[in-house]
């Protein structure tokens, strides 16, 4: 018997939008509470340098200033911005440095956070910022990581030898890499870059903390994760709060991918609000974000591959060195994934993987999507093609010869891989693209202006790291007199369209009608724990939670249906009968029945009844990463004149499980591929070498894609249901921002035959190696010594 | 430097705020008037977020000074639906191809949509590219933006056909 799906697998409209449509969403800049304070902080202008004196006076007396707070008005404890220390297990916490208080008591880069304000309004927060005195001892500064942990460099942190703010080797080095390279038949290698790519939402940080009664403390703010930020909160920085003194709500959020999993001026807004008692709400500007808040983390690498003639990947060996920026947040954790994915990707029974990360006087850096796999696919995609091209195979081949399949360890060893379709999105993604016409070998010299290239990339992706980070979640339904169901869920919802998937899934569990589902998320009072949107985890883990509570509620309607039916002389057990968009009926009879209303009216306000409302929670713990995969195909064009390069066609073809809801599944390829195309071309973090300012700090300085730069896409889904995941579903909402950027690399080499090695490979890059030759590029990877 | 009483048709109606010379007209439209379907994402004329219309043409609202829109028609995304309540149809080909993400460009892309469909009501895909490329969308991939302008433009210009 074929299964039954009413709404998974369709296009349903995502709930949120009639919100977002009608202007009627509301963030948490549009909020207001009565008597709120403007709250604003004053930033550091040296990327380095000791803070002798501030004289808070003048500031003070402006009237409308009601308090001005320094770094003595802080909290004594570190802490870190990421908030993933709660979240891991104690082996995983050196990469969790809590290194940093509220208000800086030495400036750590140009933007770190000196002092802080509350005023009656928005001017004399303002006017208060520039009457500060502060009487700064300027100091050298060390601005990239290598002069960072050069001998005798300034150091960043007192308490950190060499500015080495995290070492590791991979924990699961294997084989004998040295033998494997020794006795290869072909060694390949690249080294390269990523630039500091901005999460760049659109709505600039911002955070409201008030108290409510009983003195309780409310934070409002943009959280990826309020549950697991409230925790850290108190942990670690409030410590004479505990995790039931506040109430975080995350209203709708503009915007995520991943910056909003780390702290923002959250910390900023409840020392205000308590020094002041009064509500306060702080914001920030798009300069300021651009300069004080986070990014991507720049990661140097080297990968060397080896293979034997015919194919066989042989050796890997990775890199890193990371640029965490002044304080560490997440660059360690994410230069470890990058390590994961990299090495985990294919099969090799030799691996060798080192990192560094080192603390300069720049913007801290942080997570985002893609958590270290865009970073590492860059390179890594770039020496598997070198390696291909030495034995002289086509790359798609030289991938397919090597893939791991079930059973093999999976890259987050030492659990083993249960799923992959890998294989089926490169044949589909080929097919569609056109590979075999398209590709005509290495080598191939084209003439004229304008160059045509193709190349390729694939990926692998977890969908939550069970095994490593808390993953469980909970999922509590209620169902109304009217057969609405209240749908009460974690994640948060920064656009990625989770709520409408679960939504769906909530719907289909329960037999009730989708249209008639009401989706609370957002307030730790009310949502059950869990530690938040990322790593692609909620669709997997929220989604079976919910998957879990519908089936309760389907069998609490079924157990109230036989009483109902025997009112209207049918005989049924709670086994016969079946509920299904929102109608009870005989499963072998299904024109007998009625609307779950009568059940759900009855279940409330019926005196005589027995019971109560019916109600349901559901859990999910998921042990497992369960990845997801996808292959992707990118045709370039380059211009010889001009440097620039335009992606005329991109093709992917995604290894989901099963969609939910094909049409958010889409979304999220899309608007990731396109994330992923400005980070291939056109995003350029740039910081002045000399005085540490960060320089593209504006939407002019730093280029988006806009409408004009989208490719002709075709975005497939290849669907098998994974046996773990609710109506086997993986998770997707990261994945498609890793290929671009290597896919497009080896594009770029296919039409013109150069390699860039830092991120964006933008006009000037390319035709300066169009020019010269890109062995001739002046300055050389500070990680292996190989040209730039 | 002189406070006034400003007025300001918005959405047809006329409403009266206390105004500085140097206050922009986003920050009016936000603060003073309560309509914060507006959103501000740059403040330097790079986004588009704030777009809305003055006499009919997009501006960006955090470029304004308020003071120079007085007395003039200013709509904003709360004024696109019908009196009855029913959404403009690209506020519903926005919901039916899931062509916002997080929302936050969304105001400013339905009024430099609306604009653009008021202007050319039969545009191309390469129209609403161009149209629409001071808008910035982080989320989308502008894929399901232009397909859902292309949408509603149909069924504008379908509807007008029927009531011709
Ligand atoms: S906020 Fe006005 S253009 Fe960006
Ligand atoms: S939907 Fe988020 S910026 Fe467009």
């Amino acid at each position: 018997m074929s299964e039954h799906l009413s709404y998974v697998g369709k296009r349903m409209p995502k709930p949120d939008l009639a919100g977002k449509v009608t202007g009627e969403a509301k963030y948490t800049e549009d909020l207001v509470i009565p008597g709120m304070l403007e709250g604003r902080i004053l930033r550091s202008p040296h990327a380095h340098a000791l803070i002798k004196s501030i004289d808070i006076s003048k500031a003070k007396a402006l009237p409308g200033v009601v308090c001005v707070l320094t770094h003595k008005d802080c909290p004594e404890q570190k802490f870190s911005r990421s908030t993933m220390a709660e979240a891991l297990p104690e082996f995983a916490f050196s990469g969790e440095r809590q290194d940093q208080y509220i208000l800086s008591e030495k400036a750590r880069y140009v933007g770190d956070w000196i002092a802080a304000v509350a005023a009656e309004d928005i001017y004399a927060a303002e006017r208060a910022l520039e009457l500060i005195e502060v009487e700064y001892e300027v100091l050298p500064a060390v601005l990239d990581p290598f002069s960072a942990m050069a001998k005798d460099a300034p150091k960043v942190h007192d308490d950190v030898k060499a500015n080495v703010a995290f070492e590791m080797d991979h924990p699961f080095n294997t084989g004998d890499v040295d033998k494997a390279f020794a006795e290869a038949d072909a060694v390949a290698e690249f080294s390269g870059v990523n630039s500091r790519q901005k999460h760049l939402h659109l709505e600039t940080d911002a955070a409201i903390a008030y108290f409510e009664a009983d003195s309780r403390l409310v934070i409002v703010s943009p959280s990826q994760g309020p549950h697991l930020a409230k925790k850290h909160l108190t942990r670690r920085v409030f410590t004479d709060l505990d995790d039931g003194d506040i109430r975080w709500i995350s209203p709708t959020i503009g915007g995520g991918f991943g910056a909003r999993l780390a702290l923002g001026v959250e910390p900023v807004a409840v020392l205000l609000a308590r020094a002041s008692k009064r509500p306060v709400r702080v914001t920030s500007t798009r300069e300021e974000d651009f300069s004080g808040y986070s990014s991507r983390t720049d990661q140097h690498q080297t990968i060397r591959v080896a293979a034997t003639k015919d194919g066989k990947l042989l050796a890997v060996e990775q890199k890193i060195v990371s640029d965490a920026g002044a304080y560490l947040s997440h660059s360690a954790t994410t230069s470890i994934v990058n390590m994961q994915k990299t090495l985990g990707l294919l099969r090799c029974d030799n691996i060798r993987g080192h990192l560094t990360v080192a603390y300069t006087n720049t913007p801290t850096t942080s997570g985002f999507r893609g958590y270290g796999n865009p970073e590492g696919a860059f390179v890594f995609q770039q020496a598997l093609d070198r390696l291909a091209e030495k034995i002289g195979m086509d790359p798609m081949e030289f991938r397919l010869r090597n893939l791991k399949q079930v059973g093999d360890p999976s890259c987050f060893v030492p659990s083993v891989l249960e799923h992959t379709k890998l294989e089926e999105c490169i044949r589909l993604g080929a097919e569609r693209f056109g590979w075999s016409q398209k590709w005509t070998g290495w080598g191939e010299k084209r003439e004229g202006r304008y160059r045509r290239g193709v190349g390729m990339s694939i990926l692998t992706h977890a969908s939550g790291a069970g095994g490593f980070l808390l993953e469980h979640s909970s999922a509590v339904m209620k169902v109304l007199s009217d057969g609405t169901l209240n749908l009460i869920v974690s994640p948060c919802e920064m656009g990625q369209g989770i709520l409408g998937a679960l939504a769906q899934v909530g719907a289909e569990s329960s037999g009730l009608r989708y249209e008639q589902v009401r989706v609370t998320t957002g307030d730790t009072d009310v949502t059950m724990f869990d530690i938040g949107s990322h790593a692609s985890r909620s669709m997997l883990v929220i989604g079976n939670a919910v998957a879990a509570a519908g089936a309760k509620v389907k069998d609490q309607i079924k157990a109230l249906a036989v009483a109902k039916f025997e009112l209207r002389q049918v005989s049924a057990t709670a086994e016969q009968i079946d509920v299904r968009e929102g109608r009870v009926f005989l499963t072998d009879n299904p024109k007998i029945g009625f609307d779950v209303r009568e059940i759900a009216y009855d279940a409330i306000y019926n005196f005589g009844a027995e019971g109560g409302q019916i109600v349901a929670t559901g859990s999910y713990l998921s042990t497992s990463h369960h990845p997801n995969h996808q292959a992707a195909f990118a045709e370039v064009e380059v211009d010889t004149e001009t440097g620039q390069v335009t992606v005329a066609r991109y093709v992917v073809a995604h290894d989901i499980g099963r969609a939910i809801n094909p049409l958010l599944v889409e979304a999220q390829l899309e608007g990731s591929a396109v994330q992923g195309i400005g980070f291939a071309l056109t995003e350029d973090f740039v910081i002045d070498p000399v005085s540490g300012e960060v320089l593209s700090d504006s939407l002019l300085t730093y280029r988006l894609p806009t409408t004009m730069d989208v490719p002709d896409m075709d975005n497939l889904l290849v669907e098998d249901p994974l046996p773990a995941g609710p109506y086997g579903a993986k998770g997707v909402g990261e994945a498609g921002l890793v290929n671009p950027a290597p896919s497009i690399a080896n594009a770029v080499y296919d039409a013109v035959g150069i390699r860039i090695h830092s991120l964006p490979m933008s006009a000037d890059k390319v035709l300066w190696a169009l020019r010269h030759g890109d062995q001739a590029a002046k300055g050389s990877s500070r990680v292996s010594g190989q040209h730039l | 430097m002189a406070r006034q009483i400003g007025s300001f048709k918005i959405n047809g109606r006329v409403r009266e705020a206390i105004i500085e010379p140097q206050m922009l007209l986003v920050d009016v439209i936000r603060e003073k008037i309560g309509l914060t379907g507006t959103k501000r994402a740059c403040a330097s004329g790079n986004c588009g977020a704030c777009t809305v219309l003055v006499e009919g043409l997009p501006v960006c609202s955090c470029l304004t000074l308020a003071i120079t829109a007085q007395n003039k028609d200013i709509r904003t995304v709360e004024g696109l639906r019908a009196a009855d309540g029913e959404l403009h149809p690209l506020q519903q080909a926005f919901i039916d191809h899931c062509a916002s993400q997080c929302g936050f460009c969304t105001a400013g892309m339905l009024m430099s949509a609306t604009a653009l469909l008021e202007a050319n009501p039969r545009p191309t895909r390469d129209d609403v590219n161009r149209g629409l490329s001071g808008n910035v969308c982080r989320c989308t991939g502008y894929v399901k933006i232009v397909d859902a302008v292309l949408d509603a433009a149909q069924k504008i210009v379908a509807a007008r056909e029927v009531t011709a």
